[in-house]
């Protein structure tokens, strides 16, 4: 009655289970082989990519890396209202200008309108938003012709970018409209 | 100042070295750290008391908290470039951008970052119709939440919390699905251009472990941006968090428990 | 832009500066519609398999290598997208068991795995058949696909009816599984005020059987226009109508809820739905996409209309549906991302026509099925004269 059949009645059914299994062992295989052996250790990452992490370059360091090799510098912007502005913010990160304090590449040093632009990203009044106890804020050209020069002055000619009021001072010493040893801002010293 | 004998300052540091170093940060002792620290021992000053010390694979005695000023901050974008500098964050990606809030009389609401603060502020809005009540900058950066969606929602554990707190990626097995840049309810992930794998904010860990503060910490001139431990009673993020100033998260609903608390926060910003 | 994401413009207010990148484009959108058309395609098969609606019986095998052909692009878009996805494995090898997308791997190739034995029990018989007749390389395909056994006598048959039965019983749940939780994904995201909806997974799933069911019946229209069995089409658009009623009712629940609601999320909404979105949701999606085919589908279930109308405006209706549903994974893949988490502002989104993950691509990824289905009718007869005699059938 039944045609004769090489295979049991039931021969793919075992065929197919034993595939399932080879390719759940061959999975598990397959994780064991190819997960990060440090993986898992503390949560579910890889306790490398802290290290990894913690072993990324420093690129900006601190204005002490800087005054380190520039003692001239050092002095005049550490005695200036100027002296809590990093150094890298105008000049760009340390890591492109020294390894282990050797020179590898000269900073940029802004000149001329740039100067401008960069004074007036701190200290321009016309930003209403801010706020006006922390720092000295001037308009411009107001300022300017407040101070009767030309207004196409650039703030670096009466201003020293590290010690801003040096200059002008230094002139008001020089004329006794202020006594030595004394500051314009006193809160300073 | 700079004429401080050598041996004052170790006098001093004898005294009391953390309150030695806040001053030495605050400016009111600008002498360079590295007079004292013999050249050579370290490769960086020690911005953060004790942290050279810890050597482990996570920090375990300290509990770090970043707090923004906002009554401090000038807008001027040092620290948006003080971090793309540390990165080198491709054109059009923030990992730190800042907000200029102007709110007007009428209670309506002007916000604008053009490129992230990076360029700084430069102009006055000029579409604002009504006389202004309140403006204000807004410095922004990842939340280092407690409780992470981007976290909790990364496939393939790429980027992860360490046992002290912070949140970072795993640039070797990111696969770029994007679903934490979705998650993040702060907007502060992005897919990387160049490497191709998510990237945020890492409240500069690496820098952290070195004992410096956060690039963007040293940089604003004006201490608008604070880092400190919570642990350290002498901190000064420590006395802020105890003082009765009004403190607040952003999207505090969101109930992801952000590190990251801001001083003087007005109630419209997002 | 040269990155993974693509560039949005702005429109209004003030998004995130983070916020102008729509890291989920095309591809994305058309992953759960693929998906979707899967499950939605083997719940027809089910429908006869399991639920014995006869009147399904002409297309039951045909919607199973339909949803196999569109099951073997669904990865394409993910790994097309992916920024490295010669790391997609890491998706098998440390699953985040927080992670709402880490299971996909697994439930993906479990989903095919079923579908896969399921055609292979269901075609057995006829492929031990094939291969007695065949020559050469395709006897050796005949007999690696009948799982090398040659028997087809009553108990190796009677064997191969339960096993069905159990797979076609796993698998519904499974397919329902496969895309609510694609539904999950996008509704997991509390960041998201357009995705973060326990109704998500509903709507995915509803809108899944109605593409899968509209999408059959464009197909079986366009294989055999003429004699393609009028029964069939005519239940096929009554479970369309049915699907469609509650998929399109809970859409519109949605956003009536969160309208009604008005909680600061619908504000962004509004914004959304009125801005950007305007054109693609209310006017296509809404409008002219579910509107007219609800009305066509009802006018075809309702009344008895000659078998040329059924089938001319079934076939209208489904097309329409198809493009409804992708249009629906577009206003929420696309248009969630077109509101900036700031709250405050809504940015716009035009897809590139040749892009990493641009129209072209995507036209390419939809094509290629159809592709995979005319290689598979190579294979496995999709129309079979004597499957009444077969015993997958009761």
């Amino acid at each position: 009655m039944e045609p004769e059949y090489k295979s049991k009645y039931n021969a793919h059914l075992i065929k197919v289970i034993l595939v399932l299994i080879v390719l759940g062992v061959g999975g598990i295989a397959a994780q064991a082989l190819f997960i990060p052996s440090d993986f898992g250790e503390y949560g579910h990452y890889r306790t490398g990519a802290v290290e990894d992490e913690i072993n990324r370059l420093v690129r900006n360091q601190t204005n002490e890396s800087c005054l380190k090799c520039h003692p001239f510098i050092k002095k005049i912007h550490l005695g200036g209202v100027h002296k809590t502005v990093s150094c890298e913010f105008c000049h760009g990160p340390n890591a492109d200008h020294a390894v282990d304090e050797k020179k590898i590449a000269d900073m940029p040093v802004k000149r001329g309108k740039d100067i401008k632009t960069l004074c007036l990203r701190c200290h321009n009044k016309i930003i209403r938003a801010r706020p006006e106890e922390s720092i000295k804020m001037i308009a411009m050209p107001q300022h300017l012709e407040e101070k009767r020069v030309q207004t196409t002055h650039i703030c670096n000619q009466c201003h020293h970018v590290h010690a801003p009021m040096k200059w002008v001072i230094e002139a008001k010493k020089a004329h006794g409209l202020i006594k030595e040893k004394e500051g314009l801002f006193p809160w300073m010293n | 100042m700079d004429e401080l004998k050598l041996s004052e300052i170790r006098e001093e540091i004898q005294k009391d070295r953390r309150a030695f170093i806040k001053n030495v940060l605050g400016g009111t002792i600008a002498g360079s750290l590295l007079m004292v620290i013999p050249a050579g021992a370290m490769e960086f000053p020690e911005q953060i008391p004790g942290m050279q010390d810890e050597t482990g694979i996570f920090i375990t005695r300290k509990k770090f908290a970043f707090i923004v000023d906002i009554t401090r901050c000038i807008g001027c974008g040092s620290c948006c470039v003080a971090d793309k500098n540390e990165y080198k964050v491709p054109e059009g990606n923030y990992r730190t951008w800042v907000e200029r809030y102007i709110i007007d009389d009428h209670d309506n609401v002007f916000v604008d970052a053009p490129n992230g603060g990076l360029d700084g502020y430069t102009e006055p809005r000029e579409d604002v119709p009504n006389p202004v009540r309140d403006t204000f900058f807004v410095p922004k950066l990842c939340n280092m939440c407690e409780k992470p969606s981007c976290v909790q929602v990364c496939p393939v554990g790429a980027t992860f919390q360490t046992e002290d707190g912070f949140v970072l990626v795993d640039d070797k097995r990111c696969v770029a699905c994007s679903y934490c840049v979705q998650a993040c309810p702060y907007s502060v992930r992005f897919i990387n251009p160049v490497t191709k794998t998510a990237d945020k904010c890492t409240w500069c860990y690496h820098r952290v472990r070195k004992g410096l503060l956060p690039a963007c910490v040293n940089v604003c001139p004006t201490h608008a941006r604070k880092f400190g431990d919570l642990n350290d009673k002498k901190s000064e993020i420590y006395k802020i968090m105890r003082l009765p100033h009004i403190i607040s998260v952003l999207k505090h609903g969101m109930g992801n428990k952000p590190s990251l608390h801001y001083l003087g926060l007005r109630r419209e910003v997002v | 832009m040269q990155g993974v994401a693509e560039t949005a413009t702005a429109v209004a207010g003030y998004a995130f500066p983070n916020d102008f990148h729509v890291h989920w484009s095309l591809m994305i959108v058309l992953y759960p519609y693929i998906t979707g058309i899967v499950a939605g395609a083997f719940i027809v098969s089910s429908l006869y398999h399991v639920f014995h609606i006869q009147a399904l019986k002409p297309i039951a095998r045909f919607s199973l290598l339909f949803a196999l052909a569109f099951l073997a692009c669904a990865t394409l878009p993910l790994l097309n997208h992916l920024g490295h996805p010669e790391r997609a494995m890491n998706m098998f090898l440390t699953p985040n068991p927080s992670s709402a997308m880490a299971g996909f791997g697994y439930i993906y190739t479990a989903y095919g795995i079923v579908l896969i034995l399921e055609i292979l029990f269901i075609y057995r018989e006829t492929l031990v058949k094939l291969k007695d007749q065949a020559s050469g390389f395709m006897k050796n395909v005949y007999g690696v696909l009948s799982m090398g056994s040659d028997n087809i006598g009553a108990r190796a048959l009677a064997l191969d009816h339960k096993v069905i039965g159990f797979l076609a019983a796993i698998g519904i749940p499974m397919a329902c599984i496969l895309h609510g939780y694609v539904g999950f994904i996008f509704g997991g995201v509390k960041a998201n005020s357009l995705w973060a909806t326990p109704l998500m997974p509903v709507i995915f799933l509803l809108s899944a059987c109605v593409s899968g069911i509209a999408g059959i019946i464009v197909t079986y229209l366009i294989i055999k226009p003429r004699a393609a069995d009028s029964e069939c089409i005519r239940s096929c658009i009554k479970f369309l109508w049915g699907f469609f009623i509650l998929d399109f009712v809970f859409e519109m629940l949605e956003i009536g809820m969160h309208a009604y609601l008005s909680t600061h999320h619908w504000h962004a909404l509004h914004e959304l739905f009125w801005g950007p979105l305007y054109q693609s949701y209310w006017i296509y999606q809404v409008l002219i996409f579910s509107v007219i085919p609800f009305f066509i589908l009802m006018g075809l279930s309702l009344i008895r209309f000659n078998d040329f109308i059924v089938k001319l405006f079934g076939f209208i209706a489904s097309a329409m549906i198809l493009f409804q549903v992708l249009l629906m994974r577009w206003n929420v893949v696309i248009g969630g991302q077109l509101m900036s988490k700031s709250e405050q502002g809504v940015v716009s989104f035009h897809p590139e026509w040749i892009a990493k993950e641009g129209i072209i691509p995507a036209i390419i990824i939809m094509v290629l099925p159809l592709i995979i289905l005319f290689i598979l009718s190579k294979v496995f007869p999709f129309w079979l004269p004597a499957e009444s005699e077969s015993s997958s059938s009761k």
